[in-house]
């Protein structure tokens, strides 16, 4: 790696992301490395400037015991046994020399061990028990924070006291590793930190993963010269060293943030890289190594805190939602239609996913709530949700990325959560989140306050708050884990219930055909053995009459007329009974109907079997219907002879037939100057068998207006009346126009 | 007038039958009215078999058959005298309680003559008996084979 300034400036940004820094070949000078093999000869060494002479003479071939001074000769025999790979450095010893003072520690690296001697500084603690009453009192301390806010900000305290540093930030990677500063403790000497937000670039994925593996990472001079590793010391993984040299893209940064030293604790959620306590100092300065393995213990002890916190927010989480989301099914449950139940509990329906809004769309019909987009931008995304050959749940955190029409939406939906609630009719139940810029731009834009260093820097915090602003364009803050799961689970809801809507619909009509089959036998035999007992009656009265007639007395004969009368009445409510139920069954054949001539067709047979009382007829304009004609025949036939029977004691009797043609329907009407009715009656006007007289005033069976409303509505019809007692009747139908 | 031929009544009904005989007396038609009480008895008499295997009376001059009947049903006493070829000028009236739609059309598309629906008034059914026994019994010859009676 090239490490002059003037070649950094060339280097390009995104061959970060390449640059093997595990295997930088060299260290950084305070200490010296040594490669050794099995039999502990060292293979590869370098000797850092603080190292000088801590070797006398070139080190490659000879064995380390007899190279180091005798107070190291203990630690470092037979250590091919004693290392574990994929473990951090063991301290095996504190070593003084006459070059200096040393903390020995060594780890396993493939077939090799790494032997490092660090170079201590005069007063520092030389041993971890020197630093325990450090870590003693961050322990107690933990035991009293609540929530990972306030166990970032005491890590953040505890840190910068232990080390001295100049500050001490706790960073939180997102889910894309962009990262956001929580927490800060700061000495005054450097610019505040809290709220900066860095892209993933900044850290890119192989720096992670050896934040990852190598819990802590110091930088103890931004200006150092590196120690090259020899012979070919790009070989050596240094994964686990800590005296590994870092990327010349890294120091450049360094030195454009103006800190000179800088050192890194990881903090873990499970295997999960959560974030980092991020130390920096103004000047150059070397953490001790037991500080430095305190601030280690206090990261393991925050990243378990962590992941304690994070499970159990997560559980808070999902029960929280699954909360909302059994109001929301009991709203569901409450209302004839799910829909109505979403509607009606706005809040609960947003705080299911977090979304700012929210829109049923469903039969065309788009209802919307909170903060979304407008109604036409809201069906053309269903339009096209409609055409992706996705999942039952679609979401994204950046809907202009995957439509690019949604790019106009941004500041109202850039997160978007969408369900398919029906998969006949493109119904969907959409969450909506706006775009995260805004968001964070609303709480101040952290770059107005980062004033540090000149502007055109390539490297530097406020660069980057630009960066992450570009890389965080066009989306909405994330959608959790748990609010995706509760979409998911409600769509799982609200499809059981319209399932289950589907089967009781079903589960009904089939009882209905098997009612209405049930019923069409039953009226099948009334019609042919409930007839004939009337007709036995009849036939045998009248023929009594016939050839005994002579022999009846005067009330003997009334008797007989008594009995055919209501024998025959009982078969004419036999035969009414069995029209009306046939009005139900049978198709209907809609042609355009001329009302005019029906109404005088009716009138003649009326006229000619009624008596010669006088009847003012007034017939108005009949728009002609489209229905079906023997039907209608029925209908107008049917209003007639009521109007007619209503009126019969009136001098003359007035009826009045005329219609309104509507837009589609026509409505026709049939006034007398009859009996009349009490409003009070008027629901029982066209109920079967519901009379408003007594039998004695006007005959009939009950059936006829019944059977006006049947084949009414049967043709989509409305039939209604109104009536004064006394003063008359008027009958209106309204029937398709033609 | 001996060789007038018989009125053949299909009736389950013994009030039906006393009542069509009634009727039909007081038409004071001269017809012998030979009664049968169901379907298979009616097709044993017109296809001389069974119990009338050695009738001596003629084929009927007129059927009025019932539409509900024990064991074998009216309909099909129609479709099987419609199907003979020797039986199918014979005129078939058909008597029913009741205007139900579907036997209408039904016994039109076999071929019957008349549809009569049994009126609850005495007299109409009286009316009804005369005019149609009047017009097949007597009024009308049996049509030459193959072309169809019209009433």
């Amino acid at each position: 790696m090239i490490e002059t300034p003037a070649s950094i400036a060339d280097l390009d940004l995104a061959a970060c992301e390449r640059e093997p820094i595990h295997v930088p070949g060299s260290i950084q000078p305070h200490g010296a490395l040594f490669v050794l093999d099995a039999g502990g000869t060292v293979t590869k060494a370098a000797i850092g400037a603080l190292a000088e002479g801590v070797v006398a003479g070139d080190p490659i071939g000879r064995s380390l015991v007899d190279i180091l001074p005798d107070g190291a000769r203990k630690a470092v025999e037979r250590l091919d046994g004693r290392l574990v790979a994929g473990r951090g450095p063991e301290h095996l010893c504190f070593l003084r020399t006459d070059a200096g003072a040393f903390h020995l520690v060594a780890h396993r690296s493939g077939d090799s061990i790494i032997v490092e001697l660090e170079r201590s500084l005069g007063d520092e603690p030389g041993s971890f028990d020197e630093v325990y009453p450090d870590v003693r009192a961050f322990l107690d301390a933990v035991q009293r924070t609540a929530g990972i806010q306030a166990l970032a900000d005491l890590a953040a305290r505890e840190v910068r006291r232990i080390t001295g540093l100049d500050r001490a930030l706790i960073y939180r990677f997102d889910e894309e590793w962009n990262g956001e500063v929580i927490a800060e403790d700061n000495g005054g000497r450097l610019p505040v930190y809290l709220d900066l937000r860095w892209p993933a670039s900044d850290i890119p994925a192989q720096a992670r993963e050896l934040y990852r593996l190598n819990r802590l990472r110091l930088i103890a001079d931004a200006h150092y010269e590196p120690a090259p590793i020899g012979p070919d010391g790009e070989a050596v993984d240094l994964t686990y060293s800590v005296l590994r040299s870092v990327s010349p893209v890294h120091l450049e940064y360094m030195r454009n943030m103006e800190t000179m030293a800088s050192m890194s604790i990881s903090l873990l959620s499970g295997d999960r890289l959560w974030g980092l306590i991020s130390c920096h100092h103004l000047d150059p300065i070397r953490v001790p190594y037991h500080v430095r393995a305190a601030c280690e213990f206090i990261g393991q002890v925050v990243s378990m805190q962590i992941a304690a916190h994070e499970a159990s927010a997560l559980a808070a989480r999902r029960d929280a939602l699954r909360t909302v989301q059994g109001k929301l099914l009991a709203h569901m449950a409450a209302e004839d239609h799910f829909i109505d139940g979403l509607l009606a509990n706005p809040t609960d329906l947003m705080a299911l996913t977090g979304a700012a809004g929210a829109v049923v769309v469903a039969g065309g019909r788009c209802t919307r709530l909170g903060e979304t987009p407008a109604e036409a931008d809201i069906l053309a995304l269903v339009e096209w949700l409609s055409h992706q050959d996705r999942e039952d749940i679609f979401s994204t955190e950046s809907l202009a990325a995957e439509w690019p029409p949604g790019k106009a939406l941004k500041d109202l939906g850039s997160g978007v959560i969408a369900i398919s609630i029906s998969q006949i009719h493109d119904s969907y139940l959409i969450w909506f989140r706006p775009e995260l810029v805004r968001t964070v731009s609303w709480g101040g834009d952290p770059a107005k306050r980062a004033e540090l260093g000149p502007d055109g820097l390539r490297l530097h915090p406020r660069k980057s708050f630009e960066i992450w602003q570009e890389t965080v364009q066009l989306r909405g803050r994330p959608w959790h884990e748990a609010e995706l799961d509760a979409a998911a689970e409600l769509r799982v809801a609200i499809v059981d219930i319209v399932l289950r809507r589907a089967e009781e619909m079903a589960a009904l009509s089939e009882r209905l055909t098997a009612i209405n089959k049930e019923l069409e036998a039953f009226s099948y035999s009334v019609s042919h053995d409930l007839r004939a007992p009337f007709r036995h009656i009849v036939g045998y009265a009248q023929l009594l009459k016939k050839f005994e007639g002579e022999r009846l007395s005067e009330r003997g004969d009334r008797y007989i007329e008594t009995i055919i009368e209501s024998a025959i009445s009982a078969g004419q409510l036999v035969d009414d009974l069995l029209s009306y139920s046939q009005m139900g069954r049978s198709t209907i054949t809609p042609v355009a109907i001329d009302v005019a001539s029906m109404v005088a067709e009716a009138r003649s047979n009326l006229t000619m079997e009624g008596d010669a009382h006088r009847i003012d007829w007034r017939i108005g304009d009949l728009a002609p219907v489209r229905a079906d004609p023997v039907m209608v025949r029925l209908v107008v036939q049917n209003l007639l002879e009521n109007a007619l029977k209503f009126s019969r004691d009136r001098e003359p009797a007035v009826i009045e037939i005329g219609s309104e043609a509507k837009a589609d329907e026509v409505v026709t009407h049939v006034r007398d100057n009859g009996a009349g009715f009490d409003m009070a009656y008027v629901d029982k006007l066209f109920g079967v068998f519901q009379r408003l007289h007594r039998e004695e005033e006007f005959e009939g069976t009950g059936i006829g207006l019944a059977n006006v409303k049947r084949i009414v509505e049967r043709h989509g019809g409305r039939v209604w009346a109104e009536g004064e007692l006394d003063k008359g009747a008027t009958f209106f139908f309204a029937l398709p126009a033609a | 007038m001996a060789d007038l031929k018989p009125i053949l009544l299909v009736e389950d009904s013994p009030k039906d039958v006393e009542l069509t005989l009634a009727a039909l007396e007081q038409c004071q038609l001269a017809n012998a009215v030979i009664i049968a009480r169901d379907g298979a008895e009616a097709l044993d008499y017109l296809f001389a078999r069974g119990i009338y295997e050695k009738r001596k009376t003629a084929d009927p001059a007129v059927v009025l058959l019932d539409l509900k009947l024990p064991k074998v049903d009216g309909l099909e006493v129609l479709e099987q005298i419609k199907r003979d070829a020797h039986l199918k000028g014979t005129p078939v009236v058909m008597l029913t309680s009741s205007r139900e739609e579907r036997d209408l059309v039904r016994s039109y598309s076999l071929g019957v003559n008349a549809f009569v629906v049994k009126p609850v008034g005495f007299e109409q059914f009286f009316e009804a008996i005369r005019d149609l026994g009047m017009f097949w019994a007597v009024l009308n010859e049996p049509p030459p084979r193959g072309s169809a009676p019209r009433p």
